[in-house]
């Protein structure tokens, strides 16, 4: 399982299909903004968003959103603050905010949000 | 696509209404009706018949659902809130086409709903494209500053220019500390309170520099209660922003430094600005489109949308992760609130009209503001004025009277001018920029109050105890 890191480093992307979004590491979502929903709850009984984890990748499924390609729009990105499985939780030094955005033939860009991005964690 | 196929044909439906409208114009005659109105503010002499006041019954759904709908059915609301508003908007609109035969109002209608897309779509996509980076820490003076810079220059640039301008830098600036009040006080002083000094601050203020007041009446009359309600609200703000500890982690050092791209989509800015006046009312050489719904002012304007777009660089918009979304959620819902609001204001001005003489500054004050904070406060405006210059006899339609009152009585275009545009700050929708202001924010990850929320924890504790203040010191006892 490759690091955050190297994910980065690399240009490695990740897939989409439909509301499916696989990330290729694993973590714990802590915020995710996706258009103007902001999900902080990640347990099964809210509908916005369910975090599933497998050997190989981590899956997001957005119940609101049918159709990532088509409801993300040009200059927009999926927003998350997340903690790399493995690192402190509670310690923000570990808190990482990421883009991933949709950018056709199932291709996911993954990148780290620069200081231009506004994102409040 | 059902619902934009709803929106493209209301929005037909009111250019084919106003070419019929035209040819009718001459002689229409409004028959059997047992409340006829002579209309003063939506047309010089024409008459319209006053509507049932169950028809109020759709604007007051399409408020309750806009307060309710994110609170309470979030999914539901988020996916069909455009047709909802839409199909909301299509009752008025049938209603007046099958059973009032009226369709100058809902001309009327048009023309100012798409005035007020084209400013609001062409300052929105004009700014999107300017990117300003302050590098300083973020404190209680320093944002109080920006905020007092906001009220400033949206007397310049409008107070949806200035908001659009800034809403972005300012929630960069506080990205360690940043909660709802910096967005909410935002949108008290820069998308509001701030533009009241002049016709280009707010629209009502310039929809009465198109009737004839003075471009610096409004700044005379109004700069003294404009400065000590801008510094007692940005007091209150620096009062919060002290209490607010959240940055104490925050070890960053800064430059000082502030920068900014997007040199080109200032120029943008200056021609809205300018195209603002280009208006036949104004410049006599500009040719008037009539009977078609828009003028040369809205041409350039959404020019300037479709230029500043794509001469905009691709790194500022990422940056700004610049999406038509703000705008368009701006677009359908006001869609709605247009049409749903025509039976309304109409009753308003009727009731304006009928209860004129014994209406004081002070009354005019509460009435104007607190209707313009749920309705739209440019038509809120010009009835109330019209209503005002009606008690001593004068029409709002005659330039010369427009003169002639606010030189006699210029309390009570103060009154109705400070309360159309100080009370947009009392709802998000009391003004086009409040809901952009809020949905910018939420895409940056900042969980705003519901409608109600933002009424019973800010609005009302904050200002309306500084607004009654404002009518006991200015308005109060006054005839």
């Amino acid at each position: 399982m490759k690091s955050l890191d190297e994910i980065l480093q690399n240009n490695i992307t990740g897939m989409y299909y439909g509301n499916r979004v696989l990330l290729p590491f694993h973590f714990i979502a802590l915020k995710i903004v996706i258009e103007k929903d902001i999900i902080t709850d990640f347990s099964i009984r809210e509908k916005g968003a369910y975090v599933n984890e497998h050997p190989d990748f981590t899956e997001i499924y957005f119940m609101d959103y049918p159709e990532l390609e088509t409801n993300i729009s040009k200059y927009e990105n999926i927003k998350l603050v997340i903690v790399e499985k493995g690192k402190d939780i509670f310690d923000f030094n570990t808190h990482r905010k990421i883009a991933i955005r949709p950018e056709g033939n199932h291709i996911l860009s993954i990148k780290e949000l620069d200081e231009n991005t506004i994102f409040i964690e | 696509m059902i619902i934009k196929k709803l929106f493209s044909l209301i929005i037909l439906a009111l250019v084919l209404i106003s070419f019929s409208a035209e040819i009718k114009a001459f002689d229409q005659n409004v028959s059997d009706t047992s409340a006829v109105i002579e209309s003063s503010v939506l047309n010089d002499s024409e008459e319209y018949q006053l509507p049932s006041v169950f028809m109020v019954i759709p604007f007051i759904i399409l408020l309750l659902m806009i307060a309710t709908g994110p609170l309470f059915y979030h999914h539901f609301w988020e996916k069909y809130y455009p047709l909802i508003s839409v199909l909301l908007g299509l009752v008025t609109v049938f209603y007046y086409l099958i059973f009032l035969n009226d369709t100058h109002s809902l001309l009327h209608t048009a023309t100012e709903y798409i005035s007020f897309i084209a400013l609001l779509s062409s300052l929105f996509v004009a700014s999107g494209g300017i990117l300003i980076r302050v590098d300083k820490k973020s404190t209680p003076w320093l944002n109080a500053g920006i905020l007092l810079f906001g009220s400033v220059i949206a007397n310049i640039i409008g107070t949806t220019g200035a908001s659009m301008l800034l809403i972005r830098p300012f929630i960069k600036i506080n990205k360690h500390r940043i909660k709802p009040y910096h967005i909410i006080f935002f949108i008290f002083l820069v998308s509001n309170i701030g533009g009241c000094l002049t016709p280009i601050g707010d629209p009502p203020l310039f929809l009465g520099f198109l009737r004839g007041v003075r471009f610096f009446l409004v700044i005379q009359e109004v700069w003294y209660i404009w400065l000590p309600t801008v510094l007692l609200v940005t007091a209150v703000f620096i009062y919060f922003d002290s209490r607010n500890k959240s940055d104490v982690e925050d070890t960053n050092e800064y430059s000082g430094k502030i920068e900014f791209k997007g040199m080109k989509n200032v120029l943008y800015l200056l021609v809205i600005i300018i195209s603002v006046f280009i208006d036949p009312a104004v410049m006599s050489w500009v040719p008037s489109l009539s009977p078609l719904p828009i003028g040369l002012r809205e041409i350039i304007m959404f020019s300037v949308v479709v230029i500043a777009y794509k001469t905009a660089s691709e790194d500022i918009l990422k940056a700004n992760e610049f999406n038509f979304e703000p705008i368009k959620e701006v677009a359908y819902l006001f869609v709605g609130i247009f049409a749903t609001m025509i039976p309304a204001l109409q009753l308003i001005s009727y009731e304006a009209n009928v209860l004129g003489e014994k209406l004081t500054p002070g009354i005019f004050y509460w009435a104007t503001g607190s209707l313009s904070a749920f309705l739209d406060n440019a038509p809120t405006y010009l009835n109330f004025l019209s209503a005002a210059m009606g008690k001593f006899g004068m029409n709002v339609n005659l330039p010369s009277e427009v003169l002639r009152f606010e030189k006699l009585h210029p309390i009570y275009i103060s009154a109705v001018s400070v309360a159309a545009v100080f009370f947009g700050a009392m709802t998000y929708i009391g003004n086009g920029p409040n809901f952009m202001v809020k949905s910018i924010s939420e895409r940056s990850g900042i969980r705003m109050p519901s409608f109600f929320g933002y009424m019973l924890k800010y609005s009302i504790p904050i200002l309306l105890p500084i607004f009654t203040l404002v009518w006991l010191v200015f308005y109060f006892g006054k005839v």
